[in-house]
C-alpha cells in the first residue's frame, strides 16, 4: 500500500512538470500546427534563467523567502516567455507559410541553438541551485509525501487553471480558437493573428519556463541538456493525451508521469524511457488521436 | 599580414625540421650514452584532460629533481622527454614513435587508456619498458605486453574494496546501480561478483539513465526491498542527485559511490547533510595518503599553492620505481630495466606498496575507501 502511494505521488509530480511543457507543444500545434521541438529547451533555459535569478536575489545561499520564490518563478516565466515569442517572431514567423518539413527542421534547428548557447552561457557542468527546498511532509499510509511536492502540484494546477480561465472566458482566448479553426477567415475577420500566434507562444515558453523552475529547485541541479529528453517525454504526453487538445495535455502529462514511476518499479530503472516511448508507439498505432483528441486539428 | 604568417610558418617549419634532425642524431647515442638517462613521459598536455596531464607531468618533474638533487642514478642524471599523447589513439602513437626515435631507456605515462592502447604497443615493438601510473582498463594488461607494467589499481580491484568494506560492516543485501556507461557497468559486474563471493547477495541489480534528474521510482523500489548497502558506479552528476533522493525518501543502509564519483560536486550537488556518511571506493589522491603530507606540501611550493591532482602521487612513485629500478638492473639496457621493473618486490611507495603479478598489474590494489565527514572527504576507518 505505501509503495503504491509513494509511487503515485512521485508520478504526480513528474506528471505535473511533464503536464506543464506537454501545454506548450499543444497550444502551439493546435494553432500554426508546428511541433515545435525546441520547445523542451525553454523548459531549460527556464531553468537557468531561475538559477541566474535566484543567485543574485540570495548571493550568499541564505534562503530566499516565499515571496522571493514565488516573484522569482512569475519573473522568469515572463522573460522566457518573451525569448519564446522572439523566437517564433525570428524563426517561425517567415516560414508560416513554407511547406511544413521547412518549420520543423527550423525548429530543431533552433533547439540546438538553444542548447549550446546555454552551454556557452552557463557552463556545460551541472550547477547546484541556489535554493533548498524543505523535505519535511507528511506520511500517508507509510509513503513520504513532502510539502514541496504538493506546493509543486498546486502551483501547476493553478497555472494550468488559469490558461483554460483564459482560453475559455476571454477575447484572447477566443481568438486562439478561432486561428486553431480557420486561419484565413480569422484574417478576413480582422483579427491579429500575428499577434495572437506570438501571445501563445509567450503562454507556452512561459509554461515551460515555471516548469523549469520549479524542477531546478526540486531536483536541485541543472544543465544544459536537461530540455531534452524531457521535451520527449512532454511531446509523449501530449500525443496521448491528443495534440491540440488543452486538457488532453493536462491529462497525457499526468498519466505519463504515473506510468513511468509505476513501470519504472515494475520492470527496473533502465526500462523507464522504455515504458515512456512504447506507450507513445502504442497510442499512436491505436488511437492516433490520443484520449481527448476527437478530429486531431480542430481541437483547442 | 599573410605575408607575415607565411614566414613565421616557415621558420617553425624549419626550427622542427632541425629539432627532427638533432633527434635523429641523438639516436646513436642512445639513452645509455652520455651521462644523461633519457626517460619518455607520455601524458595528455592539451585538451580536455590535460589539468590532470599537467599535474601528473608537475609530479614527475618534481621526482626527476630530487633524484638528480641527490646525485642522480647509476653516476648520470635523468633527463626527461615529455610528449603530448593529447588523449587521443593517434596522437598517442605519433607522440610514442618520437619518443621511440629519441631511443628512450623507459617510459612513464599514460592517463587515457584509449590512449594508452596503442602507445603501449610502439613501446613493445621497441622493447622499451613502460610504468603507466593512471590508465587502469582491464585491456590493457590483457594484451599481455612483457614491457608495460600497471601501478594503478584495476576495474576488479576497486570492486573487491567495496565488497570487502560491505563484508567487513556486515552489509550482506547489496542494491548495486550503474549508469549504462562501459565503466560504471563493468564495475558494476565485478561487484556483482566480488560481493557473491564474499557470501553477501545482490538484491538489486539496476541502470540508470545518467541524463535523468528523478530516480523516485528508483528509490522508492530499493527502499521496498531494505538492502543494507547500495553502490552506485557512475559519474557524480547522477551520484549527487541520488544520494540526495535517497536520504530524502529514507532508504535503509550504507551507500557508496565508486571513484567516477570521487568529485568536490557530489557533495554540492547532494547537499552537505545528505551526503554526511558517503562512502566511496577511490584510489586517494595525495592528501588522503599517510606520509604523503611531505609530498604535498612540497608540491604546493614547487608549483605556487596547487594542490596535487588525482594522479600526482601515482607519477611520483612511478619515477621512483624506475629509479629503483634502474638501480638494481645496474645499466639503461632495455632488456636488464624489463626485468628489474618485473622483479620489483614490496616497493614502499606514496600509499601502496608496489610488486608486480603475472599480469604486470599491482599485486596489492591501491584501492581505498574514503567517508564524507563535515562536507569533506577523509579516509573511512
Amino acid at each position: 500500500m505505501d509503495i503504491l502511494v509513494q509511487t503515485l505521488a512521485d508520478g504526480l509530480v513528474i506528471g505535473a512538470f511533464y503536464s506543464l511543457i506537454a501545454l506548450g507543444y499543444t497550444m502551439v500545434f493546435g494553432i500554426i500546427k508546428l511541433l515545435n521541438f525546441a520547445h523542451g529547451d525553454l523548459y531549460m533555459l527556464g531553468a537557468f534563467v531561475g538559477y541566474t535569478l535566484l543567485s543574485i536575489l540570495n548571493g550568499n545561499g541564505s534562503g530566499a523567502g516565499l515571496m522571493g520564490i514565488v516573484i522569482v518563478l512569475l519573473l522568469t516565466m515572463a522573460i522566457v516567455g518573451v525569448i519564446g515569442m522572439g523566437i517564433e517572431r525570428v524563426a517561425y514567423r517567415p516560414l508560416l507559410l513554407a511547406p511544413r518539413l521547412s518549420i520543423l527542421i527550423t525548429a530543431l534547428g533552433v533547439s540546438l541553438f538553444l542548447e549550446n548557447g546555454s552551454m556557452i552561457a552557463w557552463g556545460a557542468q551541472y550547477q547546484v541551485y541556489p535554493l533548498q527546498l524543505s523535505h519535511d511532509g507528511w506520511n500517508v499510509l507509510g509513503a513520504q509525501i513532502t510539502y514541496t511536492q504538493m506546493g509543486l502540484v498546486l502551483i501547476a494546477a493553478l497555472l494550468m487553471l488559469g490558461l483554460h480561465l483564459f482560453i475559455s472566458r476571454t477575447l484572447y482566448g477566443k481568438a486562439m480558437r478561432a486561428i486553431a479553426l480557420d486561419q484565413t477567415a480569422c484574417h478576413l475577420m480582422g483579427i491579429n493573428v500575428h499577434k495572437v500566434i506570438g501571445l501563445t507562444f509567450f503562454i507556452g515558453a512561459s509554461l515551460a519556463a515555471g516548469a523549469g523552475t520549479m524542477a531546478g529547485a526540486y531536483y536541485g541541479t541543472v544543465n544544459f541538456m536537461m530540455g531534452f529528453i524531457i521535451g520527449l517525454k512532454a511531446f509523449t504526453a501530449a500525443v496521448l493525451g491528443g495534440i491540440g487538445s488543452i486538457p488532453g495535455a493536462m491529462l497525457g502529462g499526468l498519466l505519463l508521469g504515473m506510468m513511468e514511476t509505476a513501470g519504472t518499479f515494475v520492470f527496473g530503472g533502465s526500462w523507464k524511457d522504455v515504458v515512456a516511448f512504447s506507450l507513445l508507439i502504442l497510442i499512436l498505432v491505436l488511437k492516433p488521436t490520443g484520449i481527448m483528441g476527437e478530429k486531431v486539428t480542430e481541437r483547442m | 599580414m599573410k605575408k607575415w604568417r607565411s614566414v613565421i610558418t616557415a621558420a617553425l617549419l624549419s626550427l622542427s625540421l632541425a629539432v627532427a634532425g638533432c633527434a635523429n642524431q641523438g639516436q646513436s647515442s642512445g639513452a645509455s650514452g652520455g651521462d644523461e638517462i633519457l626517460v619518455g613521459v607520455l601524458l595528455p598536455v592539451t585538451g580536455n584532460n590535460a589539468t590532470d596531464g599537467k599535474d601528473m607531468q608537475n609530479a614527475i618533474e618534481m621526482a626527476v629533481k630530487k633524484v638528480n638533487d641527490g646525485g642522480g642514478v647509476l653516476g648520470k642524471k635523468l633527463k626527461i622527454e615529455v610528449a603530448d599523447d593529447g588523449c587521443d589513439p593517434q596522437m598517442a602513437t605519433t607522440a610514442a614513435n618520437k619518443l621511440v626515435s629519441q631511443n628512450v631507456a623507459a617510459v612513464v605515462g599514460g592517463y587515457c587508456s584509449g590512449a594508452t592502447l596503442p602507445s603501449s604497443g610502439v613501446f613493445k615493438n621497441a622493447n622499451i619498458p613502460m610504468i603507466v601510473p593512471a590508465a587502469n582498463s582491464a585491456k590493457l594488461p590483457a594484451q599481455g605486453y612483457d614491457t608495460l607494467f600497471l601501478i594503478n589499481g584495476l576495474t576488479p580491484d576497486q570492486a573487491q574494496t567495496a565488497a570487502d568494506y560491505m563484508g567487513a560492516n556486515q552489509a550482506k543485501k547489496v542494491a548495486l546501480i550503474h549508469d549504462n556507461s562501459a565503466y560504471a557497468k563493468d564495475l558494476a559486474d565485478f561487484a556483482k561478483a566480488a560481493v557473491e563471493k564474499s557470501g553477501g547477495t545482490v538484491v538489486a541489480y539496476e541502470a540508470i539513465n545518467p541524463e535523468e534528474k528523478d530516480f523516485s521510482a528508483l528509490v522508492t523500489k530499493l527502499k521496498g526491498i531494505g538492502p543494507d548497502a547500495t553502490y552506485f558506479t557512475g559519474y557524480y552528476a547522477a551520484g549527487g542527485l541520488m544520494v540526495k533522493q535517497f536520504k530524502q525518501k529514507g532508504v535503509s543502509g550504507l551507500f557508496m559511490v565508486g571513484d567516477g564519483s570521487f568529485s568536490e560536486d557530489i557533495i554540492k550537488i547532494a547537499g552537505a547533510d545528505n551526503a554526511e556518511g558517503l562512502l566511496i571506493t577511490a584510489t586517494p589522491t595525495a592528501e588522503f595518503i599517510e606520509g604523503a603530507e611531505a609530498f604535498t606540501t612540497e608540491y604546493k611550493q614547487t608549483y605556487n599553492n596547487l594542490a596535487p591532482g588525482p594522479f600526482s602521487a601515482l607519477s611520483y612513485n612511478a619515477v621512483n620505481l624506475l629509479v629503483d629500478a634502474l638501480k638494481r638492473a645496474n645499466s639503461t639496457d632495455h632488456d636488464a630495466l624489463k626485468k628489474a621493473i618485473k622483479e620489483t618486490k614490496d616497493f614502499k611507495a606514496l600509499g601502496q606498496t608496489i610488486s608486480f603479478n603475472a599480469q604486470n598489474t599491482l599485486d596489492t590494489s591501491n584501492f581505498a575507501v574514503l567517508k564524507v565527514a563535515g562536507g569533506k572527504f577523509t579516509l573511512a576507518k
